[in-house]
């Protein structure tokens, strides 16, 4: 009776469709990197770099970050809200010695899981296309998932205060999408005007892409660490925010 | 397969005093008094809505006491969850099995939060699968099974960790009979163990048949307590004249039943006389000119308990 058991069930019910997910992983960088990376970065590369490196490089370490943000959030959503409400699977593990805040951990544990399931190959994808030059490269796969998580456990926080999915459509619409359109993934965040920029810098997913490209294309600077404070906060936030409208919402 | 635990002479497994739950707008349940003695088929009969599922949540330390004492195996649910967890098994009045997992899996993996080592847990779980009759389907998904089979998966995943007390919330609501029965023996074979079993239901049959004692509750309160037959003796006739009157001749029979009965309660669909004998009650009504649609003399049982009471039926 720990939060590993979460991870273990949802482990069990996930390994019976890996391959799937497996394919989806790899395939989903392959295509962006070859569409927007190489088709888009050949029209844009004409006479410019981004900062010194061509803008396969860039983009790609920003759709590295992108991508896990949108994994994080989605699996705050519907497979949550499905074990509240739906399937009940939360009623039944906290019948048994298990805690709200096992649940919920066990929860993370898991996006933690399919996080690095997202993000190791699609770091392999990225080496192979020749896009990292440093050993610290690697680092930018344990980042991407503190991105996920960090994105994650709000959004868990989140689906325990809801009763239906309707509120679904608002985040992704007016939150997630202008997150990942706006965050620095397709061009740096320069190029936006000032109130555009004030409010970039405000959002996880910025940074987590300044922190991946300090990482991976650019120098280490000192403000990684105010990027890497940033995400540890969001994610201690999401982390208390759930452990009450979790207990709220299941203990009643 | 099961064993008892006393928690010392005569102490009660489950003690309350005064408990309360009240959420935002309603009170849920206002101050209740019971004792459940180890051992025994304790039930809490009463209409939807009277306060049995959240006493239920509150002794199952998933949901949080507003006021009273409560406690369970001698601990205080608000302190002592986890230990109190690990020795109760629950069965909820809406089935919560592991859709995505196979019938043994949502055994396994329930035992699994339970810490039950591995090998314990496969021998135990080759037994419970047996006890209630689904090792055949042991391999199949939740979804494909019948109502009846999944009340008793949910039953052999509550049994999973050896529990000294069992709570069933509403175990056979939405069952058909023969389903019904085989749930019920199940149960009884649980007490014949020693097992405590703790039962809600708004079927009078099913407190008749299964517990020892029971509390009637309505409107968040307890309203009566005993043995069904205690209750029944207390609060109704040994036998009720059920009789359905066409509507026409209602009033004229109103007037001819008046004083016949020890009590007379009409209701909208028919008639209900209390009396010591039935058939000598009816043949006398009949001399007396009253022809009902139809009539039936049965033994009282907890419905007209509650009736009494309340003024009202379980199942409205």
């Amino acid at each position: 009776m720990s939060a590993t058991d979460i991870v273990v069930r949802n482990g069990h019910v996930f390994w019976r469709s890996w391959r799937a997910s497996f394919f989806l992983s790899v395939l989903s960088p392959v295509m962006f990197l070859s569409a927007m990376g190489l088709g888009l970065g050949s029209m844009v590369n004409e006479g410019r770099t981004f900062g010194g490196v061509d803008y396969l490089s860039f983009f790609a370490t920003g759709i590295l970050a992108s991508s896990a943000m949108q994994s994080g959030v989605f699996t705050g959503t519907y497979p949550i809200m499905s074990k509240i409400t739906w399937q009940k699977n939360y009623e039944a593990m906290l019948a048994s010695p298990l805690s709200v805040r096992e649940v919920f951990l066990g929860e993370l544990g898991w996006a933690a899981v399919t996080l690095t399931q997202l993000a190791v190959p699609f770091f392999v994808i990225m080496t192979v296309m020749g896009i990292f030059h440093t050993w610290s490269a690697v680092l930018a796969v344990p980042v991407v998932i503190l991105v996920g998580l960090s994105c994650c456990a709000p959004v868990m926080a989140f689906t325990a205060t809801l009763q239906t999915d309707e509120a679904y459509t608002w985040l992704f619409r007016f939150i997630v999408t202008p997150l990942f359109l706006l965050s620095g993934t397709f061009f740096p965040i320069t190029e936006l005007p000032a109130w555009g920029r004030v409010i970039a810098q405000a959002t996880p997913l910025f940074h987590g892409v300044e922190l991946v490209r300090q990482l991976t294309i650019y120098h280490l600077g000192i403000s990684a660490l105010w990027h890497l404070a940033y995400l540890f906060a969001l994610l201690i936030v999401g982390i208390l925010a759930g452990f009450r409208t979790f207990e709220k919402r299941l203990m009643p | 397969m099961t064993t008892v635990t006393t928690s010392g002479n005569g102490t009660p497994l489950i003690l309350s005093r005064g408990l309360t739950k009240a959420f935002e707008t309603i009170v849920a349940v206002d101050g209740i008094d019971f004792e459940v003695r180890p051992g025994e088929v304790f039930g809490f009969l009463g209409p939807n809505g009277a306060g049995k599922t959240s006493t239920m949540r509150m002794i199952g330390c998933t949901s949080p006491r507003t006021g009273g004492v409560l406690t369970v195996m001698g601990m205080d649910p608000a302190t002592d969850a986890v230990r109190i967890k690990s020795r109760i098994g629950v069965v909820p009045q809406i089935d919560n099995l592991d859709i995505e997992l196979t019938v043994r899996e949502n055994l396994e993996m329930y035992a699994r939060y339970f810490d039950v080592p591995r090998d314990v847990a496969k021998g135990r779980i080759d037994e419970l699968l047996d006890f209630v009759q689904l090792t055949e389907r042991a391999r199949d998904k939740v979804e494909p099974l019948s109502g009846g089979m999944k009340r008793r998966l949910t039953i052999a995943r509550s049994l999973v960790n050896q529990p000294d007390l069992i709570l069933l919330d509403e175990p056979t609501t939405g069952l058909d009979p023969q389903a019904r029965h085989l749930v019920w023996d199940r149960l009884y074979r649980l007490k014949q163990r020693g097992v405590t079993l703790v039962i809600t239901t708004h079927y009078m049959d099913e407190a008749e048949q299964l517990c020892d004692r029971l509390v009637v509750m309505d409107k968040a309160k307890i309203v009566a307590e005993g043995s069904p037959r205690e209750l029944i003796t207390r609060f109704s006739t040994r036998e009720v004249v059920e009789l359905r009157v066409a509507d026409e001749t209602r009033d004229k029979a109103r007037d001819l039943l008046d004083g016949v009965a020890e009590r007379i309660e009409w209701l909208p669909d028919r008639v209900l006389l209390y009396t010591e004998a039935g058939e000598a009650l009816l043949s006398r009504i009949t001399d007396e000119g009253i022809h009902p649609d139809s009539a039936l003399v049965r033994r009282a049982s907890l419905e007209d308990v509650f009736l009494t009471i309340t003024g009202r039926s379980l199942i409205e």
